[in-house]
């Protein structure tokens, strides 16, 4: 009878042996994938990194400017044609700026003021 | 009592128990294998190169990110030629030829750095050579991608990556702490720096200047919003050529900043009741102190008598001085440290300055600090104690990192103080010396500063450095703006006068027209008058 048992625990063992290394094997083969697309997502990240890098670059607002008024002409706007959305009247309502000078100011886009000789001298 | 166990009874039962141990040892290798390691190893992309974290703007637009680069290292026993192996490296990576010779020739250690953080188009042309031997190690390098746009005010990293200059020492513990999964918000606005930095040297070419600069700052909430300093460098590029300086001139530097510093004057006078708007003051064509006779910058253009309100928007020293003299040196001194001018500002950026002002304070320099000659501060503590004067009279403490809210502390000065001062500010724009930094609809309040500059042998003549302090909207004040300009030389445009009015102001200006619609400042109309006319 203790031969039999013997025998039993020591095939169990054998077996329990084989199952360990299945699993171990199986397990290695999923760390090394694992590892593999880790590394995958590093690399993506990283590319994504210098794109986004890239972009902020390109899209600063240095060139923007430049290619602005390079090749659309454009310039700044007089700060009297900016305003708020919210000062802007509802339908109906009498508009906020109604007789300030601010109004006439919007339709009109300061000029470049000449150059004027300065009587006295402010500035100090 | 039993018999004692046979000798085959104790060989089964020493049997069993190791049996029972090794599949004890068994069971816990599986435990191992299949829970313990498995866990452990999910991380693996987080562990990227990266180990500071972006810096961003206020808005999370990107200022400074770490990008993957390569340390190239060589085996030189390896080599066959190994002066021809120097050679080609040194041609693809742009490495010294003769310290790569050197190296391989009396090579001491295995391993011999060739390069530094290698740009992917690098490795392929060290790859090209075909050489064995050697070996990339993953790095990384800063890269800023607005190139000079905030150089001085981000600073710089060595190439080990860790900080030396700028935020990105002064916000060193953050930027590692927040490495791999995050972002460290600074309070710059890049739309207002680039506003800034794009108009300040285009004044500083048109006036020839030899180093300009300006801050804008929350009255707030203490958040500067921007910080320029020309001349400046390039962070990417690591060397600097023509002009380049690494000096923030901002913050690092002292000035005797004239006529702006008036700004405290008037202050104190409100604070003490010292002086009426309308009460007239003597100026003639000099005040005698002592031996000392002091005198105007433009003594020829300036009236006899003079209205309170007027020695503000006239700037004019002898009125001013007259007013600190009321509040005497104890005062004035109490005072001036009350708003954090007599001390270095303590924040994120590690350039700072001590302020400079005389041991002995007496009354020739009470009179001398009350048109701001005699003390020299740094623009950013400048801007911090006017920035206190304007916002209700409240402490701010100056910060580079995004906040929430109104963070101001402690009163300072009354708030009727304040407000007679904005008051003032404004008047010197629409009436006064900072009549070119009024824009339409946004309520320009300032002051304009032309002062002298100090050089080995007493003043340089003829040699101004000339500011404005501006404050927008001043009925309602969110941000304050100065920008200064070191030794401007007038043009023809300015009669060839290079007073601030002239230059400074006009920068101003111009600045504030293209960033308060961006801050989302209200386009109104003029506002109808502050404070009553009389103190």
């Amino acid at each position: 009878m203790i031969r039999i048992i013997n025998f039993l625990c020591v095939a169990l063992m054998g077996l329990s042996i084989l199952a360990v290394y299945h699993v171990s094997e199986k397990t290695r083969i999923a760390h090394m994938r694992l590892d593999q697309i880790n590394r995958q997502i590093g690399d993506n990240r990283a590319a994504i990194g210098v794109l986004q890098a890239e972009w902020e670059r390109v899209a600063g607002p240095a060139r923007i400017q430049a290619l602005a008024q390079a090749k659309l002409n454009m310039s700044d706007s007089a700060s009297a044609q900016l305003s708020s959305f919210d000062l802007l009247p509802r339908r109906g309502e009498e508009a906020p700026l109604a007789d300030s000078p601010l109004r006439n100011a919007n339709a009109q886009v300061p000029a470049t003021q000449p150059v004027q000789q300065i009587a006295d001298r402010p500035g100090l | 009592m039993g018999e004692p166990p046979t000798i085959f009874q104790r060989r089964i039962v020493i049997g069993a128990g190791l049996c029972v141990a090794a599949f004890a040892l068994v069971g816990l290798r599986l435990a191992d294998v299949t829970l313990m390691q498995s866990g452990g190893r999910g991380g693996g992309a987080d562990h990227a190169v990266i180990a500071r974290a972006d810096l961003t703007d206020r808005n999370g637009e990107l200022l400074a990110r770490d990008l993957p680069v390569k340390d190239l290292y060589a085996r030189p026993h390896v080599f066959w030629d190994k002066a021809e192996a120097a050679h080609d490296l040194a041609a693809a990576t742009g490495a010294d030829e003769n310290r790569l010779r050197a190296g391989f020739e009396g090579a001491k250690h295995p391993y011999v750095l060739v390069a530094r953080q290698l740009t992917p188009d690098d490795q392929e042309k060290v790859m090209h050579l075909g050489l064995p031997g050697l070996e990339f190690e993953p790095s990384a390098k800063r890269y800023y991608p607005d190139g000079r746009g905030a150089a001085q005010l981000l600073g710089v990293t060595d190439p080990d990556n860790n900080g030396i200059s700028g935020l990105e020492l002064g916000l060193q513990r953050q930027l590692r702490a927040a490495s791999g999964d995050g972002a460290v918000a600074t309070s710059i606005d890049m739309r207002v720096q680039y506003i800034l930095a794009h108009e300040t040297a285009e004044a500083r070419q048109m006036f020839k200047a030899h180093a300009a600069g300006g801050i804008v700052m929350d009255v707030n909430t203490g958040e500067v919003i921007a910080m320029v300093s020309l001349p400046d460098f390039d962070p990417n590029g690591r060397r600097l050529t023509g002009d380049d300086s690494t000096r923030n001139i901002m913050s690092q530097d002292v000035y005797e900043l004239g006529s702006v510093f008036k700004i405290f004057t008037f202050a104190l006078g409100f604070q003490d009741h010292t002086f009426g708007l309308d009460e007239m003051f003597k100026i003639g064509t000099g005040y005698k102190i002592g031996k000392s006779t002091i005198h105007e910058a433009a003594e020829d253009h300036m009236p006899d008598m003079l209205a309170g309100r007027d020695v503000l928007a006239r700037s004019s020293n002898i009125g001013s001085l007259q007013i600190a003299l009321r509040s005497g040196g104890e005062r004035q001194k109490q005072f001036l440290a009350e708003l954090g001018l007599l001390a270095p500002v303590h924040g994120e950026l590690p350039e700072t300055a001590r302020p400079l002002y005389p041991a002995n304070w007496g009354v020739i320099q009470t009179a001398t600090i009350g048109f701001g000659q005699g003390i020299s501060v740094s623009p950013l503590s400048y801007v911090t104690a006017a920035a206190e004067v304007v916002n209700g009279g409240r402490r701010i403490v100056p910060t580079f990192l995004k906040q929430d809210g109104d963070r101001r502390g402690e009163q300072l000065i009354k708030p009727e103080t304040s407000l007679q001062m904005r008051d003032l500010l404004r008047y010197v724009v629409t009436d006064g010396t900072g009549k070119k930094a009024d824009v339409d609809g946004y309520d320009v309040g300032g002051k304009t500063g032309s002062a002298q500059v100090p050089g080995p042998h007493g003043y340089i003549p003829h040699a101004l450095r000339t500011s404005f302090c501006a404050v927008f909207p001043v009925h309602h004040p969110r941000y304050i703006l100065f920008v200064l300009l070191d030794q401007p030389h007038g043009t023809k445009a300015t009669g060839g006068l290079a007073l601030a009015g002239y230059t400074a102001a006009p920068l101003a200006g111009k600045v504030i027209s293209r960033i308060a619609p961006l801050l989302g400042v209200p386009n109104i109309p003029t506002p109808v008058k502050l404070a009553s006319s009389n103190s």
